[in-house]
């Protein structure tokens, strides 16, 4: 029975969203009705699944007796799922009002939704073969959504986001041989299946496989020098850029890392080695450059697609920290900042949606004008810059806290880098603020006078997702709990 | 139990009051008025009810933002909580008047209660996590005050402040972090026990330091001030300066009273700043001819005053009686005294228009009660006898004096001196020519004669009470101040357990302050007057390049280290990207498209092509009378076309045919003979 419900969880989404272009609505609200109902039945599928939470294994097709795709459920695919559960009935409701202006919209939901499927199927599997086919599989349904608009800017970062891509399951793949090879099997368990009797003096090998693995299987989360399809792939529409490629695609990528580190490769097994100190200085580099190349950036969605790139860095430093604490920061900022940076992208999504303006030098007022949205924009920008009282702050502290307690001489330089980062971010957040509301005396309001704030459809994702961004920065004990339990702390 | 309940809300209600006023509609004076006084009262009823009688309250709500929020109200928090609600409510009655017929009045009050909330948890926290949290909700909601009014100046100055107050305060949360990681502990009183004192914890507190330094306004960190407090609406600068400032303050005794308490090398680090500070801001005040900007610097120069007690209390170690209550008490007397300054000044601006001294000249000859206002603040910042400044500067100076301490504290001492006769002396050039000087315009002069209401009524009421309070506190020094300095005592972790009377009005005490008047008078005279006035108009000498921001800070933190950092991302940035090109150049090529010629061929095109050389040649030498323009490559081409062509008509031809039958005819007959 539980397994069938595994199956009915990734399958559904899918199948259903196949029925999309097919189905005969009278009206264009119809659509929302039918998008919701396949994203609000996923969900409840995806609750009824952590409520159960079935303990075995289910195998859903079998290559031969290793290779297998198959589900299982523990704490972090939990995590993992009911994140992905909450935000994209959500995020489903903006595109949806969103997508109104632009054509295609059939295509374009069909593969937003698929893309929910695939996502819960990489939360959910149980080794790393299913890791790897499905992260495959999002590579290429996501790959559509790049490149909607069909203009030349999008056919080219849709050429660029596959290269990325395929390089990266290149190295992933070879990663997964060698998981295949050298382990005891292919599932996730924590702490690592490295068999050191099959090892034996190839230490160095699998450091370097470890290496390349963390890069293909990091290409997601765009760590340097794969950075930039990221902001690339800004041209898709803002739901895309906001779910996919802050939160869902990305994560997936710091997801499947935060796998092979502490489930195949075993965090121990890797600590205080060349790898652990290779990835790391990759990673801190990613954080600053990030950051600086989002100070530089004039495009407002660029620039946030920039301040993801060195946030994702976050999570990848939480990780290769390579104790519990590590993950847990990890886990906890990639919870967070999952909801900061959704809200500043359907922000920025709305100022565009609203005015059509794309430049943050054009942003000049509109802070009188679409109030809301700019009180929310602040929300995100204040818990990005790690204000305390919000979210990003607690889970920079439990970053820092875990990359001191390593005792690492390269996390102590982290923490530096953390700073610095800290600051660089608040400066490009706060520009766009001061701009949106203090554009000087003289400023000429008439310019902006049919301007709203934009209707509930939009507002209501925003709202719930502030009002988390808040909760969690001032009470996070239970989560911050929840997550320690999961890393093992 | 009732009691910390009253607490928590004193410090949380501000936030929902904040909203409830901005949305008031036109009773938001009132409102905002009716609860900063109401907030005032109430920690004032506080503040008798538990803190005279020497009983600490504490208060907490656990686990929120991740660590707990834990508060305590003692003598010396108690005196600052009620000081700032004051403050508040004095400077929301002089709002009214100020902001009468401008916009966006209602997110200035907005963030003026937020602020206050802000200000009373950083005033009332008892622990450095709180501080922090405080702190840093203060300095954003404050940064709206400074780009109130929107103007270029303002929105300049409003992101010094802010780059400022964001740099210190994440240096700030560095040391923080640091401690709390090495000490497991943030709370303030457990700070005093921490020992052995080595470099870690030095990093730790100049982290710190950095960060409250740069909201008290020490040298070299100042820069937002002098910008900053001119800007603002005078309602904010009076905050900004009484008592913001103050906050950054309270953070360095925190610093200097609890993790180095007693550290010699500390209190030197302290003095230093305070001195240079405290001379620094006097220096600009003196040149300034701007009435605000002159309040401002002298603001920067008393925390000077009180930066040189700290030191101080720090290097007398145990016996620092006189050092430390003379610090408290010259924090509670310049937040006085720049309430009463600056709410003059606010009323100044709003009927004059103007902070120049050269147009305010002679505005107050007919107005006594700004006057006297005026004139109580001007006395008592400038140290005169039986008015509050007077004590504390005794105090500190005698502080300096009790450590001896050779030719470096002698300098000390002499600094000392200076900067009280430059703070009377530009006192006196503000005074003189505002309320004593007539203006050379004497339309000008007129039209100010003859302003009768130029003060509303809760605005004469505000200035009325500060002015008393003000002066009361000067004149009873025994029975007033040192008792209130004592209250104190506690919190700056005082050891000494017997009192010595302080003589206030002793030959030796008047001496100092005497030397203080006798170089005012010299400065003023000789200086002001002479050097920086012409034709009896004040002239702005400083040299406009000669500013910290704009030498240093700016140059580095916008020039130079973007554009190291600019190119080095450019060439990381396409380090992928032109290796995918690389490749797509050379070893991934696509196959060229064979190329159809419209006519001729390789050959014909290359004869062609060395003939229309051969002309370009010939028209530029020997044929330069008679060029020829003739484009040998399409002749050739259409030659070829026609040798083509009849080549092809001559192959079909019977005649061709018979032709090569004769020569296959002639060819085997040859063979055959042969």
């Amino acid at each position: 029975m539980e397994q069938y419900l595994f199956f009915l969880t990734i399958l559904f989404p899918i199948l259903g969203a196949c029925l999309i272009p097919f189905l005969p609505y009278r009206r264009r609200t119809d659509m929302l009705i039918y998008l919701e109902f396949l994203c609000l039945v996923t969900s409840a599928l995806v609750l009824t699944l952590l409520y159960l939470s079935p303990q075995g294994t289910y195998t859903l097709f079998r290559f031969n007796s290793r290779l297998s795709v198959s589900f299982h459920l523990d704490a972090m695919g939990k995590l993992f799922g009911a994140m992905v559960a909450f935000l994209w009935p959500l995020a489903v409701l903006y595109s949806f009002e969103y997508m109104k202006h632009e054509s295609n919209e059939k295509s374009f939901f069909l593969f937003y939704i698929v893309t929910y499927g695939v996502t819960l199927g990489i939360a959910f599997s149980e080794n790393i073969v299913t890791l790897y086919f499905f992260f495959e599989a999002l590579s290429l349904v996501t790959l559509p959504l790049v490149m909607h608009t069909r203009t030349r800017e999008a056919i080219l970062a849709s050429r660029t986001y596959l290269y990325y891509m395929i390089g990266g399951a290149a190295f992933a793949f070879i990663g997964m041989v060698f998981v295949l090879t050298y382990g005891t099997t292919a599932s996730f368990l924590p702490g690592g299946v490295m068999d050191l009797a099959k090892i034996g003096n190839r230490t160095n090998v699998i450091y370097l496989v470890y290496i390349l693995s963390f890069f293909g299987f990091g290409i997601k989360t765009a760590v340097w020098p794969f950075s930039n399809w990221l902001p690339k792939a800004g041209v898709a529409p803002t739901p895309v850029t906001a779910l996919l490629h802050a939160v869902a695609v990305v994560n997936t990528g710091a997801f499947a890392v935060m796998r092979i580190t502490y489930y195949s490769f075993g965090a121990d097994y890797l600590r205080g080695s060349f790898a652990q100190y290779t990835v790391m200085g990759f990673v801190l580099f990613t954080i600053v450059y990030g950051c600086s190349r989002a100070l530089k950036e004039t495009h407002l969605k660029r620039r946030l697609a920039w301040s993801t790139v060195s946030n994702l860095s976050y999570i990848l430093f939480g990780v290769v920290l390579m104790t519990p604490l590590g993950l847990t920061g990890a886990l906890c900022h990639m919870l967070f900042h999952s909801f900061m940076k959704i809200t500043s992208f359907f922000c920025a999504g709305s100022v565009i949606y609203k005015t059509g303006k794309n430049y943050i030098h054009e942003l000049d007022g509109l802070g009188r004008r679409m109030p809301k949205i700019f009180i929310l924009f602040a929300i995100s920008a204040f818990a990005l810059m790690g204000v305390p009282g919000l979210a990003g702050f607690v889970s920079k502290w439990s970053l820092a806290y875990a990359a001191i307690d390593s005792r690492e001489p390269l996390a102590y330089i982290g923490v530096g880098c953390l700073l610095v980062s800290a600051l660089l971010t608040a400066i490009y957040m706060v520009t766009i603020l001061v701009r949106a509301f203090f554009p000087g005396k003289d400023f000429a309001y008439s310019s902006l006078q049919d301007i709203t704030d934009p209707n509930w459809y939009m507002l209501l994702p925003l709202f719930v997702f502030a009002a988390v961004v808040i909760f969690f920065g001032i009470h996070p004990a239970p989560v911050l709990e929840l997550l320690a339990s999961i890393s093992g702390v | 139990m009732y009691s910390h309940m009253m607490l928590l809300s004193l410090i949380l209600l501000p936030f929902p009051a904040g909203i409830l006023v901005c949305f008031a509609g036109k009773r938001k004076h009132l409102l905002a008025a009716c609860f900063t006084c109401l907030e005032c009262i109430f920690m004032g009823c506080l503040f008798l009810g538990q803190v005279l009688p020497e009983v600490e309250l504490s208060a907490a709500l656990p686990k929120l933002c991740g660590f707990g929020l834990q508060f305590v109200l003692d003598g010396f928090r108690g005196v600052f909580a009620l000081i700032a609600t004051f403050m508040w409510a004095m400077v929301t009655l002089l709002s009214a008047q100020y902001f009468q017929g401008k916009e966006q009045v209602g997110r200035f009050y907005l963030f003026l209660l937020w602020t206050l909330g802000a200000t009373l948890g950083v005033f009332l926290s008892a622990d450095l996590m709180t501080t922090f949290i405080f702190f840093e909700v203060m300095s954003f909601t404050s940064y709206v005050w400074v780009t109130q009014e929107e103007t270029a100046e303002a929105i300049s100055a409003a992101k010094t402040y802010l780059a400022i107050a964001v740099i210190g305060g994440l240096t700030m949360l560095m040391g923080i972090f640091m401690l709390s990681y090495r000490y497991q502990t943030l709370s303030i009183e457990a700070l005093l026990e921490i020992s052995p004192k080595d470099s870690y914890t030095w990093i730790a507190g100049l982290c710190i330091l950095f960060g409250f330094a740069a909201k008290a306004g020490a040298f070299p960190v100042h820069i937002w001030l002098p910008k900053a407090h001119p800007v603002a609406p005078a309602p904010a600068s009076a905050l900004l300066s009484g008592i913001l400032t103050k906050t950054g303050i309270y953070g360095v005794l925190i610093l200097s009273c609890r993790l180095f308490h007693n550290d010699r090398d500390w209190g030197f680090l302290i003095l230093v700043l305070g001195v240079i500070t405290m001379f620094l801001g006097a220096l600009l005040a003196v040149f300034s001819i701007d009435l605000k900007r002159t309040l401002a610097c002298s603001s920067m120069s008393q925390i000077g005053f009180i930066l040189v007690g700290i030191g101080m209390q720090d290097l007398l170690g145990e016996e620092n009686q006189l050092a430390l209550n003379g610090t408290m008490l010259h924090m509670m007397n310049h937040s006085l005294i720049k309430l009463v300054l600056f709410m003059a000044a606010g009323v100044i601006y709003v009927n004059a228009h103007s902070l120049d001294l050269n147009k305010l000249r002679g505005f107050g000859v007919r107005k006594p009660f700004l006057k006297l206002s005026f004139l109580t603040g001007a006395l008592a910042i400038g140290g005169v006898p039986f008015f509050g400044g007077y004590i504390s500067k005794t105090l500190l100076h005698e502080s300096i004096l009790e450590y001896g301490g050779g030719f470096v504290f002698a300098i000390v001492e002499w600094i000392f001196l200076l900067s009280g006769g430059m703070t009377l002396a530009y006192m006196s050039k503000l005074f003189l020519t505002i309320f004593i000087e007539k203006n050379t315009d004497t339309l000008l002069q007129e039209k100010y004669d003859t302003q009768r209401s130029y003060m509303t009524l809760p605005t004469k009421f505000a200035m009325g009470i500060s002015t008393l309070i003000l002066f009361l506190f000067g004149l009873f020094p025994n029975t007033l101040m040192l008792p209130t300095a004592r209250l104190g005592e506690k919190f700056l972790a005082a050891e000494y357990t017997e009192y010595e009377a302080v003589h206030f009005f002793s030959p030796e005490n008047l001496k100092g302050a005497g030397i203080s008047l006798l170089l005012a008078v010299f400065i003023y005279l000789l200086f002001i007057r002479k050097a920086l006035m012409k034709q009896g108009q004040h002239r702005m000498l400083w040299p406009s390049w000669l500013d910290l921001e704009t030498l240093v800070y700016r140059p580095v933190l916008l020039k130079i280290l973007p554009l190291l950092f600019g190119i080095l991302c450019r060439l990381l940035d396409c380090f992928v990207d032109s290796l995918v090109v690389l490749f797509r150049k050379t070893l991934y090529k696509d196959t060229p498209l064979p190329h159809e010629r419209p006519e001729g061929s390789a050959l014909s095109d290359f004869l062609g092509g060395v003939c229309n050389l051969w002309q370009r040649f010939a028209n530029a030498t020997y044929r330069k009378d008679s060029p020829t323009q003739r484009d040998y490559v399409h002749e050739f081409a259409l030659k070829l076309f026609a040798f083509k062509e009849s080549n092809f008509i001559i192959s079909r031809s019977l005649s061709f045919g018979l032709l090569l039958f004769c020569v296959g005819l002639c060819l085997t007959l040859w063979y055959i003979i042969l």
